[in-house]
């Protein structure tokens, strides 16, 4: 019950940060849900059982399913780079809500 | 063919991205951008002269026995789509070595990295990897789009971004979901699924939500015509061959093998593909700008080419595949044409350009015949294409028969109109008098007065124009190319021969 109520905070969370203005708020906010994914996908291979997955060394029965574990690695390195991308662009360049221009000498008719 | 060699779709263009990392030389650069994208493009024809004989072919990555491996499938539908959209990404590619911007630092590696995940995208028969490949596709768009447009861009590429991620952590979640509940995130097991179990259809569908909000289907399609203006012309044309498209090809793939026939939730489908048609055709007529206008119709098209997974049948649905095939081709015509002309006059405001019908012929003429081919007007493309949704439609009967086929021809004439307006902006009136140069420093300087021997070069029309020429191939030809569209519709109809493959 434990894993289901933490997932729903961490997504309840993730959601009312999205919906703020700032851009680390958001980044926050989507910090949060990919946790919350990331969790779920460890949940969809039972926690219950959680040795580690190989051969020879643990029970079948005991064994983990190693897939969810593959696919959390994946999406923990996506969604870090991503992070990173995104707090970059928050530390340069503000005011994208107003039509105040930065000066970088160009001039666009946008 | 070997299976096997399948990887190399995926391989070449990464190894490519690699070495121009390393080695920075511009003519190693240019060719390599140029030329991975056509020699993906030859292979990909040559797969689709390959699946006459063996319609699937399918290679188990390591070795590893069916189900349990990650599989590259290419059937009729993946091969056409690879062998499309990357004839235009090396259009595109060739567009951007003429505007100077595959100088930018990283701009070549990224756009091989972005190749490389749109074949793998289209490749593969997997979820998990699916979602993999979506986000080798996304992440150097994320800095694509930093790099090149006006200062909006970073603005813009945060809007970008958030959209995506969000979306992409959905799509995660709802793979989960379907390993949760049906034990496999194999497409080749998961045939079918979705309609005996309704659990799996209700993860499927957590699925093909994150893909509907990556191809802009209405009402989430708002992010599409704020974020793809701001970057530059030649980038928009490549995103626009290949974001949107992917997603629409898994929606087209994961739609048609798990539920076996239509979902219990078709009706909805087929609202938002209306909403997504009229809104986007619409919309068109309130923006000022080219690409912006042609951002809102590359929504409207979004729903055109999903409207034949809302009648689901293979005429139908072959309809839908030729009608993306149309429009991948006419929108890069048309943002490479716009962009040549921004490229040179420095904007693409209806009210800053004028009277380029007597000053640019060429490029009036490009224009015209792509924007032809837009609201699918004979000699074009789209005159086929929005012909096969009607007839699509008309075969479907009942209250969706007059709705859709009322949807397409309003949509069309809102086209004709809204483009109107675009063509006497740009095309027609008084001569120009002055326009912003390009600056030393990058971007653009202050407005001057026009010299009078200003033309675009034939170097920046001249994509745009073999498009054009290739969509008007495809009208001659239209008999050898439905054949094509039909055979990839009976992939999606027809799944034994992909699960045999797949699954051995």
């Amino acid at each position: 019950m434990i894993l289901p109520i933490t997932i729903g905070v961490l997504v309840a969370g993730g959601v009312f940060l999205i919906v703020q203005r700032g851009m680390v708020r958001i980044i926050f906010g989507l910090a949060l849900l990919s946790h919350a994914a990331n969790l779920l996908l460890l949940a969809t291979g039972v926690s219950a059982f959680r040795g580690e997955p190989l051969a020879n060394v643990t029970a079948v029965e005991a064994a983990a399913d190693p897939l969810p574990q593959a696919f959390v690695l994946t999406a923990i390195v996506i969604a870090l780079a991503v992070t990173i991308f995104m707090l970059t662009l928050a530390v340069i360049g503000h005011n994208d809500d107003t039509k105040h221009m930065p000066h970088t000498g160009e001039f666009h008719d946008r | 063919m070997n299976p096997a060699l399948l990887s190399l779709f995926v391989v070449l263009p990464l190894t490519a991205a690699a070495l121009l990392v390393v080695v920075r030389r511009p003519a190693l650069d240019r060719g390599l951008m140029v030329g991975i994208p056509a020699l993906v493009t030859a292979a990909a024809i040559y797969l689709l002269f390959e699946h006459r004989e063996t319609p699937v072919l399918a290679h188990n990555i390591g070795g590893f026995p069916g189900g349990v491996s990650i599989p590259l499938v290419s059937d009729t539908f993946s091969a056409l789509m690879i062998a499309v959209t990357s004839l235009t990404t090396t259009v595109t590619m060739a567009f951007l070595t003429r505007t100077g911007e595959d100088r930018y630092r990283f701009v070549p590696s990224l756009a091989l990295m972005l190749t490389a995940g749109v074949n793998g995208a289209f490749l593969t028969g997997d979820l998990f990897n699916l979602f993999v490949f979506v986000e080798v596709m996304l992440l150097p768009s994320y800095a694509l789009i930093a790099v090149t447009g006006t200062w909006r861009r970073l603005g813009i590429g945060r809007l970008f971004v958030v959209v995506n991620l969000l979306t992409s952590t959905i799509l995660l979640i709802g793979v989960g979901l379907v390993y949760a509940t049906a034990g496999t995130v194999n497409l080749a097991e998961l045939v079918g699924r979705a309609a005996e179990d309704p659990r799996v259809g209700l993860a499927i569908s957590v699925v093909l939500l994150a893909l509907a909000i990556k191809a802009a289907v209405a009402p989430t399609h708002g992010w599409l015509p704020r974020a793809y203006p701001a970057t530059s012309a030649g980038i928009m044309a490549l995103f626009s061959a290949v974001h949107t498209k992917v997603a629409l090809y898994g929606i087209y793939r994961i739609y048609s093998s798990t539920y076996d026939g239509q979902a219990p939730w078709a009706p909805i489908l087929a609202i938002a593909v209306v909403a997504t048609i009229l809104i986007g055709s619409y919309s068109t007529f309130g923006e000022h700008i080219m690409r912006r206008a042609l951002a809102w119709q590359m929504v409207a098209g979004v729903g055109h080419i999903l409207l034949g997974l809302a009648l689901f049948s293979e005429f139908a649905l072959a309809a839908g595949i030729f009608y993306m095939i149309h429009h991948i081709v006419t929108m890069g015509a048309l943002l490479l044409a716009s962009g040549a002309i921004e490229q040179t006059y420095g904007s693409g405001r209806y009210e800053r350009l004028a009277g380029l019908a007597r000053r640019d012929k060429w490029v009036a003429v490009i224009y015209a015949f792509a924007l032809l081919s837009l609201v699918g007007l004979p000699p074009s493309t789209g005159f086929f294409a929005k012909i096969g949704l009607l007839q699509a439609s008309a075969d479907a009967g009942g209250w969706k028969q007059w709705v859709f086929i009322a949807t397409v021809l309003i949509a069309a004439v809102a086209t004709l109109l809204a483009m109107q307006r675009l063509w006497s902006g740009v095309f027609w009136g008084p001569a120009m008098e002055n326009y912003r140069p390009e600056a030393s420093h990058g971007g653009r300087d202050r407005r001057v007065p026009l010299p009078r021997d200003l033309r675009v070069t034939w170097q920046l029309a001249s994509p745009a124009a073999f498009l054009v020429g290739l969509q008007l191939v495809f009208f001659v030809l239209a008999g050898a190319l439905i054949p094509i569209a039909l055979r990839a519709a009976d992939d999606l109809m027809t799944l034994q021969p992909y699960v045999e493959a797949v699954l051995g």
